[in-house]
């Protein structure tokens, strides 16, 4: 096992360090000048030139991405160009807000993927099997800002049983929890959609497998009861492929706040990533993307060794 | 055309009879220099649109404003757009502003604001300013001429301790004659320039790019040029509270303001870059005013009892021709395409009406912008003839480049369509280049002509309350040597002796007619094919009262209340 992990820690190094480079260049490659973006139609070709300078900006980019690496390595992911403020300021806030929301999407996602999908597994081709998985399908290919903008009219405009937008009440004197999670429902709800969809329909295949098995039958056999087989026996056999893909998803639900923040202006780092490339702010892109797929590598990984602790052949693998 | 010829006493008799509107009124009064007649007689007759007319004002209360984008930084000597501005003005003051508590009139008039009153030398080159007394910035500190040296100089004086490039960058065309400032006391302040410079004044109420207003002194020691961004203090009516990017910017009443206190205890600005969100916030009461409303969505929200608020804007949205460019070399060809461009048809169908025509490349709002302006007609047959004539009986093939989005540009993709099926019309097989904002701004600097990226045509849309803009884009001295530079995008020098005369011109009323004659030599040169003036439509709550659409591209709070 600690072969295992040692084996898998080392491979998130250049991992990360790809990311950083493709993301450096990426930044670099696109046409668009952090400096011209500052001055905007009053720029002048002297002008550019001074804040070019000011920026750091005039130096080679393989300077600039060594310079930058090695203050990342220190902590520092240096001072955003577009509003002036320390990265590391600006990302971290936005991270924990994402995190909030993504938390908030996953239990959704594992309450209804789970849900569902072992329901529909245990009662293959009942209405409820047939409804629901029809549903999941046209869930699961939703654009989830389309989803949002729906939820958002129904629940939030015609209804008004949520708030359209943000995180907290805006005119309330303190934040509070309750408001808090009154404002996360729609946002979560659309992150998670796709996602708890598709969980839905593994889960009930991952069933439908397990439950066709023939020590299954000869559970049945044995006489134990049906919550038993499914929970204590089937359960077991099913999850390592709904924990992989419950792992892969966290990922994805990351990367469906960052549609899901901008409909709903959740401040969190997707729109935080957005408004940041708008603005080719060059040091928050590449902190934004780096501690998104920091974080992305991490769960993976953590996903790898609970699979490997329930599943010992995949450890000798 | 006969020309009817028009007197104050005729346009009086054509409104009261009903002949006239309000806003036709007002403009062709501006065009006899009797704006402040008809301001009156609107007044009056109890037509026009004070401030408080909504209502007893009350005090209290928290605003919240949804905005179109992420503000710049709010160090208003070195930020750009008019987004932050809007929120930077609130706390920072000069030494003169514009009135902007008048919707009703062509251009804002200037006032004192921390200066109480000044005047010019007889050689034009000195103005000594008066400074109004007892005025602290928001840290306590005291406002003087010290500080407002201190200011200028750290925009201005590259041999200054406080001097910062990025101020300097932003804030060129305000004192790029300055030649010094002296403090004879404490409470005067002489500003001497180089050259005479017409529009000095008028620029130096101008915030789209920096603003000469003032920021503590004290304030600027302790956190620096880069630090006083997160820490603003100025004596304006409004005081910083705090920041959280992406979130919201909030400040609130400054209880030691000098003037006439707010009603607002607080305004709270959100960047919410999505139309769709901003709207849906304003419906469900989450925000109390928008900017930006998508043309589309604006009559359901009217409907369900929200106000449109818009009017002129010193806002002009124009493509520039490629004077390098063979095709663009006769006039008749730039001519033809200024008549073949259906623009009404693009400000009430497309646009639906939240934009009207442009009359002319000067943009609306300043001195010298006139109404009445006789822009080339819209006729496809004439210039298909024209472009005959000029030798391209069956057209010709060109690239013209656009933003896809960004600052003032309204949607740029859809009216850019719209011009080229109409210059498809006279056989101009216009294709279009487009990018997103930041990489356009770059192309668009570098100018037309650059070898990656050689185009026929550039769009742009900005402008100012000051005559002086029309300089800005149209004289080639702001063409850079290396061939670059923006501003005038077109390598355009056919106008350039008359603008250089006009800048000297100090008093405004003849000043302005220098540069109606210029926009009228533009107009028949033709370097560019203004299309749009846009009316910065904004849309706000039923229980916002007081706010004032004043012909200015931002506005003063310190009149709104909520009811």
């Amino acid at each position: 096992m600690l072969k295992f992990l040692v084996y898998r820690v080392a491979t998130i190094v250049p991992v990360l360090f790809g990311v950083s480079v493709v993301v450096f260049l990426m930044m670099k490659l696109i046409p668009g000048d952090p400096a011209e973006a500052i001055l905007g139609p009053a720029a002048t070709t002297e002008k550019i030139e001074m804040v070019r300078k000011s920026l750091g900006l005039d130096q080679p980019f393989y300077v600039q991405y060594v310079r930058w690496l090695w203050k990342v390595l220190q902590g520092d992911f240096g001072t955003s160009i577009a509003v002036n403020v320390p990265v590391a300021q600006l990302v971290w806030p936005k991270f924990w807000n994402t995190v909030l929301l993504t938390a908030g999407s996953l239990v959704i996602c594992i309450v209804i993927g789970l849900g569902v999908g072992i329901v529909s597994g245990t009662r293959q081709y009942s209405w409820f099997d047939r409804i629901s998985m029809s549903l999941t399908l046209i869930v699961a290919n939703t654009p989830a800002f389309w989803l949002g903008l729906i939820l958002m009219v129904v629940l939030a405009l015609y209804l008004g049983w949520f708030p359209a937008t943000g995180m907290y009440s805006m005119r309330a004197s303190q934040k509070t929890f309750g408001d808090l999670i009154h404002h996360m429902v729609l946002p979560a709800i659309t992150t998670a959609s796709v996602s708890a969809a598709i969980i839905a329909r593994l889960v009930r295949s991952s069933f439908l497998d397990v439950i066709r098995k023939h020590y299954i039958t000869a559970l049945r056999a044995k006489g134990l009861s049906e919550r038993d087989i499914i929970l204590r026996h089937g359960m077991k056999n099913a999850l390592p492929p709904i924990i992989n893909i419950v792992g892969l998803q966290v990922g994805y639900l990351m990367g469906g706040a960052l549609f899901t923040e901008v409909v709903f202006s959740w401040p969190g780092i997707g729109l935080q990533i957005y408004s940041s490339i708008v603005a080719r702010d060059l040091p928050v892109v590449q902190a934004a993307v780096l501690v998104t797929t920091f974080v992305f590598v991490l769960v993976n990984l953590g996903t790898d060794v609970v699979v490997a602790a329930l599943d010992p052949r995949i450890r000798r693998a | 055309m006969e020309e009817e010829r028009t007197t104050f006493e005729t346009l009086e008799a054509a409104f009261v009879e009903g002949r006239l509107s309000r806003r036709e009124l007002l403009r062709r009064s501006a065009l006899i220099g009797a704006s402040a007649a008809a301001a009156h007689l609107l007044g009056s007759l109890g037509l026009a649109r004070p401030a408080h007319a909504q209502g007893t004002p009350k005090k209290g209360g928290t605003l919240v404003i949804a905005k179109e984008s992420e503000l710049d930084i709010l160090d208003p000597h070195s930020a750009g757009g008019w987004v932050t501005w809007r929120v930077s003005k609130q706390m920072h003051e000069g030494l003169i502003d514009e009135d902007l508590t008048q919707a009703n009139v062509p251009y804002p008039k200037l006032i004192p604001k921390l200066a109480t009153s000044w005047d010019v030398s007889k050689d034009s080159l000195t103005y000594t300013f008066k400074l109004r007394k007892g005025v602290k910035f928001h840290d306590g500190t005291n406002f003087d001429a010290a500080a407002v040296k201190y200011n200028i100089d750290r925009c201005a004086a590259k041999d200054s301790p406080q001097f910062y490039a990025r101020a300097n960058a932003y804030t060129t065309w305000i004192w790029q004659f300055l030649k010094e400032v002296k403090t004879p006391d404490e409470g005067t302040v002489q500003i001497v320039l180089r050259e005479p410079y017409g529009d000095f004044l008028r620029q130096l109420v101008q915030g789209g790019g920096g603003a000469a207003v003032f920021i503590s002194p004290t304030a600027l020691k302790k956190y620096g040029n880069e630090g006083i961004a997160e820490h603003p203090t100025g004596t304006g009516p409004f005081r910083f509270v705090e920041r959280v990017r992406g979130e919201k910017v909030v400040t609130e009443r400054n209880p030691n303001y000098w003037g006439t206190q707010p009603f607002l205890d607080r305004i709270i600005d959100r960047p919410m870059p999505e139309p769709a969100a901003r709207m849906t916030a304003l419906q469900a009461g989450e925000v109390d005013m928008i900017y930006v409303p998508h043309p589309d969505g604006i009559a359901e929200l009217k409907t369900k009892g929200f106000k449109l608020e818009q009017g002129p804007a010193p806002h002009v949205w124009y493509f520039a021709f490629n004077l390098k460019d063979k095709n663009y070399q006769d006039v008749r060809v730039r001519r033809a395409i200024n008549m073949a461009i259906d623009r009404e048809g693009m400000a009430k169908q497309l646009l639906k009406g939240t934009a009207v025509a442009a009359r002319g490349l000067q943009a609306p709002c300043c001195p010298s912008y006139d109404p009445s302006f006789k822009d080339y007609p819209y006729d496809p047959a004439q210039a298909k003839k024209l472009l005959a004539e000029a030798g391209f009986p069956n057209g010709f093939e060109t690239v013209w480049q656009t933003s896809v989005d960004g600052s003032g540009q309204l949607i740029p993709v859809p009216m850019a369509e719209w011009i080229q099926r109409d210059l498809a019309k006279i056989g101009i097989r216009m294709k279009l280049r487009t990018y997103e904002w930041i990489t356009y701004i770059g192309y668009w600097i570098k100018g037309m002509d650059d070898a990656s990226n050689k185009v026929g045509g550039q769009q742009m849309s900005w402008g100012m309350t000051s005559d002086y803009w029309l300089d800005i884009v149209t004289n080639s001295s702001h063409i850079a040597p290396a061939g670059g530079a923006g501003q005038n995008g077109g390598y355009y020098t056919g106008a350039d002796a008359m603008l250089n005369a006009a800048r000297g011109e100090m008093d405004e009323t003849k000043r302005a007619a220098l540069y109606r004659k210029i926009n009228q030599k533009i107009k028949e040169d033709a370097p560019a094919v203004p299309i749009i003036n846009d009316l910065a439509p904004l849309m706000l709550s039923s229980k916002v009262k007081g706010f004032v659409h004043a012909p200015e591209e931002w506005y003063d709070m310190t009149t709104v209340w909520l009811a």
